[in-house]
């Protein structure tokens, strides 16, 4: 019986803070894609799969050892006070901004009233118990989203804005008495409690009947901007959202950066474990996480994985490690920058928080990059509209070392194009991207893409850093024809199995390309993003003829490309896509790498 | 064991609202009574800002639509009049073998009433008309419109809190669950009473074969 009732605790845990906190999983919660046969076993408790535990709920069993002890979980909305103004957020820096914490709701769970029995071990009173417990369960899972709490959860977990709120939460044994005034404004509601031999398990909340006294608004809101080099449509590319740039956020405004301890974890939510890690949890297990995002590899794992579908949290993570150092780019005054004033706690809880705001932004729905020159307006979910020149310039990597070092494995044929592409790569390094190359990119953006999405436009003679923007509506589509004499498409037609070798030798040598640029300046940022681009340009299946490189002229590459997307979709294997998935998660791993470099140079 | 009857609130839709409300509704109970192992999918609501939990199952979700589809079918056919939908969870008890028929009965310990009135939304919100008068009217209907649907949504949360505090208060009444793979635990059928007043021989000619096999649904 203790065990289903620990059980219980944990799983009733892991339904409110599942539903309440945007920033719950430090990693990309793919399921159940890494989680070893015992977190399977766990999740099946009650018959209800959640997916991986995330790590606060390690805290409780840590903790809660007594189980007669309640547990009480507070969801906290931290927003701004009563008297700040959306005009004062303007002119008032963040550090004297007062962000407020106010309790939304209070679950209660409890194992009342324990005694001994003589038939504690009666196994099919225990079925009972049990079977009432997975309906009291599915009850709650169903209740949480009942509530009012729930619409702003989902509004913090949306990919497309930021907020000037947040939600943390507290776990404790005891929760501070509410005053008359949040009383009279809050409602209770108790479940039918699940009667034991041996007590009694309750579960109850007291929540605010309404949430609309709060001013929960989106953060950029108030702020429009005129993105003065806006390229492409953000609603039709999936390519959105990488962190790489983290310099760009830069430029805006960061008051937390200075403030803020890098070894602050963008995701350690504040556990409010009252007892006594209020708070503190986050900074024992603060560093590794940065660092880990920093610099390893593994966590962006799966950016270059999934293009399209692309899951929240990834892209989420992704950013995060940027951005949490930063305000969001578009928010002159950032709201997350929370004083905390009414905590003992320094900092970094704050940037947590103002992180997992600013990290709101970065989540995609679709893709994780964020080529930075897709710049939105306040409410638009792109990195930065405050990207300048300089800014950008850094975002993309010199691709002359790749290029060179690509031109052993290229065919002959495309040789022309390879000469071709590599001065104009190198160009498109050294030039500062200007408002004109940005509309001709976006321009031939939309005629690559009105061919069956491929970006063979982009490769025509002006040689402009609209390179960069190679994005596509589709992962696939990508394709930059000139590109294709360092890499043979890994659908040809004419060749699949020695394009399949040679599209892994080439992944291979983009790979060790991108290992060894990650070790260069400011300019591995462009070298980085060129490789990234060159990789999207020949992912896609659909050139059948190689012999379609030796045209430069868009409108050749554009036939070509519509001849060939439509014998395309040769039978891929396995091998050749984890290859390339493996590509883009070595991309993805040097471009973080690279604006983590960057952003620490530039703060330097 | 007894058979725990619940009537829910009766809602007023129109005619585009029903299936979202329905399959809401429907969702929620039976996500109350699959009892196997499940993966909750949340589906948010096109009409209204609610979300609800299905079960996963496809072949519950089918079973739903369809239902939902004869349902609307016979609303279609039979304006102006209340409609109701019912869904029952029962066991499958075999009985004693006899000369002629293998029988199977079925005991049902719960049924859900789900009771909509559907309304006619009147001509004249639809009106093309350019006239002031028409205008007029028609930003009248809409805005009638816009507060049933902010009343609708207000009565939708409320039945789906009174399925959830029927689901808690009555427990004792829900039998074992049995070893069996899949989100479903008990066999279920969703039934439209109201239909099967002109069809009482087709109801009895179909409960009659249905005895006669031992499936779990209907």
């Amino acid at each position: 019986m203790d065990q289903i009732v620990s059980q219980f605790l944990l799983k009733s845990l892991h339904i409110i803070l599942d539903s309440r906190i945007p920033s719950l999983y430090p990693n990309d919660r793919g399921g159940y894609a890494v989680s070893a046969s015992c977190a399977k076993k766990s999740d099946k408790w009650f018959n209800l799969a959640l997916g991986d535990r995330p790590a606060a709920l390690d805290n409780l069993n840590f903790w809660h050892r007594n189980l007669m002890d309640p547990m009480i979980i507070d969801i906290i909305l931290v927003h701004e006070g009563p008297n700040s103004s959306s005009v004062d957020n303007l002119y008032t820096s963040t550090s004297t901004k007062a962000m407020v914490e106010t309790v939304i709701e209070r679950w209660s769970v409890h194992y009342e009233c324990p005694r001994v029995t003589p038939n504690m071990n009666d196994s099919s009173a225990h079925k009972k118990i049990y079977k009432k417990l997975i309906v009291l369960l599915r009850s709650l899972y169903c209740q949480m989203r009942f509530l009012p709490a729930y619409r702003i959860f989902r509004q913090l977990n949306s990919s497309s804005q930021t907020y000037n709120f947040d939600i943390i939460y507290k776990v404790s044994s005891f929760g501070d008495p509410f005053s008359r005034t949040e009383e009279a404004m809050m409602q209770d509601y108790t479940f039918s409690p699940v009667e034991a031999s041996s007590g009694r398990l309750c579960v109850s909340v007291t929540y605010h009947k309404t949430l609309s006294d709060f001013n929960l608004v989106p953060a950029g809101s108030l702020f429009p901007r005129i993105i003065t080099d806006y390229v492409g449509s953000p609603t039709t590319k999936p390519l959105r959202s990488f962190p790489s740039s983290g310099k760009v956020v830069e430029a805006t405004s960061s008051p937390l950066r200075g403030a803020r301890p890098p070894s602050s974890s963008p995701f350690q939510r504040p556990h409010s474990w009252t007892s006594g890690f209020h708070r503190g949890a986050p900074f024992a297990q603060a560093s590794p996480p940065v660092y880990h995002m920093y610099r390893s590899p593994s966590p962006p794992s799966d950016f270059y994985g999934q293009w399209g579908p692309y899951s929240r949290s990834v892209s989420q993570r992704a950013v995060s490690c940027d951005d949490y150092q930063l305000s969001p780019p578009f928010s002159p005054s950032p709201n997350h920058s929370y004083s905390h004033s009414p905590s003992p706690s320094p900092s970094p809880p704050a940037h947590i928080s103002g992180c997992n705001t600013s990290q709101h932004r970065g989540r995609s729905g679709t893709s994780p990059m964020n080529i930075p020159h897709v710049v939105a307006a306040g409410n638009s979910r792109y990195s930065s509209p405050n990207l300048s020149d300089p800014n950008r310039q850094h975002s993309l990597p010199p691709p002359s070392p790749l290029n060179s070092r690509l031109d052993p494995s290229s065919q002959d044929s495309p040789s022309r194009i390879r000469s071709y592409r590599k001065s104009e790569s190198q160009r498109s390094a050294e030039l500062h991207f200007g408002v004109a190359n940005h509309y001709t990119g976006h321009k031939l953006l939309r005629d690559g893409r009105d061919d069956s999405g491929r970006f063979s436009g982009l490769l025509s003679s002006s040689g402009s850093p609209k390179i960069g923007f190679s994005r596509s509506s589709s992962r696939l589509s990508l394709q930059d024809d000139s590109d294709d004499c360092e890499f043979s498409c890994p659908f040809d037609v004419d060749d699949v199995d020695s394009s399949a070798s040679l599209a892994r030798n080439n992944l291979d040598s983009r790979r060790s390309s991108e290992q060894s640029s990650a070790t260069m300046g400011a300019k591995s940022q462009d070298a980085a993003v060129g490789v990234l681009v060159h990789m999207l340009r020949n992912a896609p299946p659909l050139r059948q003829d190689p012999s379609c490189y030796s045209s430069p002229s868009l409108n050749m590459e554009l036939g070509a490309g519509v001849t060939a997307s439509s014998g395309f979709f040769l039978p891929r294997k396995t091998s050749d896509a984890l290859e390339e998935l493996r590509s883009y998660r070595e991309m993805k791993n040097l471009l973080l790498s690279k604006s983590g470099a960057c952003l620490s140079k530039e703060e330097a | 064991m007894n058979c725990e009857v619940c009537h829910l609130k009766d809602l007023e839709v129109e005619h585009y609202e029903i299936r979202e409300v329905l399959r809401c509704i429907l969702h929620t109970i039976i996500f109350h009574r699959a009892l196997g192992l499940v993966r909750p999918k949340e589906i948010d609501l096109e009409l209204f800002e609610i979300t609800y939990v299905q079960c996963g199952d496809l072949k519950v979700e089918k079973k739903i639509d369809e239902k939902i589809e004869q349902l609307i079918g016979w609303v279609e056919k039979h304006p102006n009049k209340k409609s109701q939908i019912c869904l029952s969870f029962y066991e499958v008890k075999n009985k004693q073998a006899s000369w002629f028929t293998n029988k199977i009965e079925r005991l049902y310990w719960e049924h859900w009433y789900v009771n909509l009135n559907v309304v006619q939304q009147p001509k004249t919100a639809y009106a093309r008309s350019h006239s002031s008068k028409d205008i007029v009217d028609s930003e009248n209907a809409l805005e009638e419109r816009s507060i049933r649907r902010a009343c609708l949504e207000t009565s939708l949360r409320e039945v789906l809190f009174q399925i959830i505090r029927f689901v808690n208060d009555k427990k004792d009444h829900v039998p074992p669950i049995p070893n069996r793979e899949g989100a479903i635990s008990f066999p279920y059928e969703i039934t439209i009473p109201s239909s099967s007043d002109s069809a009482f021989g087709m109801d009895m000619i179909k409960r009659m074969l249905q005895t006669g096999h031992p499936t779990m649904l209907s």
